[in-house]
């Protein structure tokens, strides 16, 4: 059940094992009979990462109008790390939808074009770890990430492969499986959607490859910082690999998790033939 | 000079997708102006994906012409609850100043810079970032 546990045993901090049988009995019925003492212990050596966390660059930008300074220097490290090296043939592709997209901006500035439709589904994965607010489940089978803007990443720590190709097509999220080395999280992401996001001009998508292969290694620096390390390889679409390290920190001025991508209650800013059509009154 | 999400989009960000992403984009706004409106509270919408404060906006220049209803869109709920705002920060009747980045396709709408409320108490004031 453990086999991918390995490394420090480190104490799980304010968690009594009363709270601890009792979720080893709610989130697993079926062995919490068999186990539960097994599982107590499994759960002692997991990492304590409860809490609410945000990107680095978003704190102070939570009336979701304006980044603070110190927010766009972060951003503009992260963005310049992030630059991928495609390949001639996916250069191309960039090259093509990136005018198409400066075209269609330039023939009406008024109502921006999207590529990315629709526009209230959550993040695709690697883009869940930016808008919104995040939680971890983190139990000794499955870390699952959860965002405020709909996303929810479930990643398998059970000791298990990625399913065979057979049984793989391409989701928002892929497919994750993950173990533990120490505290840390190191995770394996297949089977995304083949494409990368851009933040260029009014933001697009650009096609990768079926070779598209994601590597995060998350820990929690200190009680208020953690820290994932994403590689995203493609041997098609890349050159070399994209590396980059960002930061969440603990989120003090809020203590609920609540969904704000919801476009069906009052959508003002409907996409009209493929453009954003603002509608004042 | 005041900067806005906007100057961001130009940069390649691949994981961090910036709002946009989970809404859209804010080019629709001119993000180079700014239009100071006085007027009175219609209808605060506080509803996702974005509230909105509908606002009648009397003529200075032609005291007897109906006002003008102006949209201007704000932040989700919790956004905006985590500066401070609540479902019931406006009221219709309320008195406001509120200054926007004005629609670019001239209809009376925009996006929120800040409101000064009834009570004369600035209740948005997104920090102002300098490049």
């Amino acid at each position: 059940m453990i086999a991918n546990l390995t490394g420090e045993i480190v104490t799980r901090r304010a968690v009594s094992a009363t709270v601890i049988a009792l979720l080893a009995g709610c989130l697993c019925p079926a062995r919490a009979q068999t186990s539960s003492k097994e599982r107590i212990k499994a759960f002692a050596k997991l990492p304590d990462w409860s809490g609410i966390w945000e990107l680095d660059a978003f704190v102070g930008q939570s009336d979701g109008q304006q980044f603070s300074a110190e927010g766009q220097r972060r951003l503009k490290e992260y963005a310049a790390a992030l630059r991928p090296s495609f390949s001639p043939e996916y250069q191309a592709k960039y090259d093509e939808i990136r005018k198409k997209v400066e075209d269609a901006i330039a023939a009406d500035p008024a109502h921006p074009p999207v590529t990315h439709q629709p526009l209230c589904v959550a993040p695709p994965f690697p883009a869940t770890s930016s808008p919104g607010m995040f939680e971890w489940r983190v139990t000794p089978e499955e870390t699952t990430f959860i965002s405020t803007v709909g996303a929810v990443r479930h990643i398998y720590t059970d000791g298990r492969s990625h399913p065979p190709k057979d049984e793989l097509w391409p989701t928002l999220m892929g497919d994750s499986i993950g173990h533990w080395e120490g505290e840390t999280l190191v995770v394996d992401t297949i089977a995304t959607r083949k494409r990368l996001y851009m933040g260029e001009l009014s933001g697009f998508f650009v096609p990768m490859s079926d070779q598209l292969h994601f590597t995060e290694r998350i820990r929690m620096v200190n009680h208020d910082q953690m820290q994932i390390e994403y590689t995203v390889e493609d041997s098609v679409a890349l050159t070399k690999p994209i590396h980059v390290t960002i930061t969440h920190v603990r989120v003090t001025d809020f203590n609920r998790m609540i969904e704000e991508t919801d476009c069906e209650e009052n959508e003002r800013d409907p996409v009209v033939n493929g453009r954003i059509t603002t509608i004042a009154h | 000079m005041k900067r806005a999400v906007a100057a961001l989009v130009g940069i390649s960000m691949l994981l961090i997708a910036s709002s946009a992403l989970a809404h859209h984009s804010r080019a629709m706004f001119d993000q180079t102006k700014q239009v100071t409106l006085v007027g009175t509270v219609k209808e605060f919408q506080w509803t996702n994906p974005h509230c909105w404060i509908q606002v009648l906006v009397p003529d200075t220049k032609n005291p007897q012409a109906e006002p003008v209803e102006w949209g201007i869109e704000m932040g989700a709920p919790v956004e905006l609850m985590r500066k401070g705002w609540k479902p019931g920060s406006l009221n219709p009747g309320d008195k406001v100043s509120i200054v926007i980045n004005p629609l670019r396709d001239g209809q009376h709408g925009g996006l929120v810079v800040s409101v000064t409320g009834p009570d004369g108490r600035v209740i948005v004031r997104p920090a102002e970032v300098t490049e």
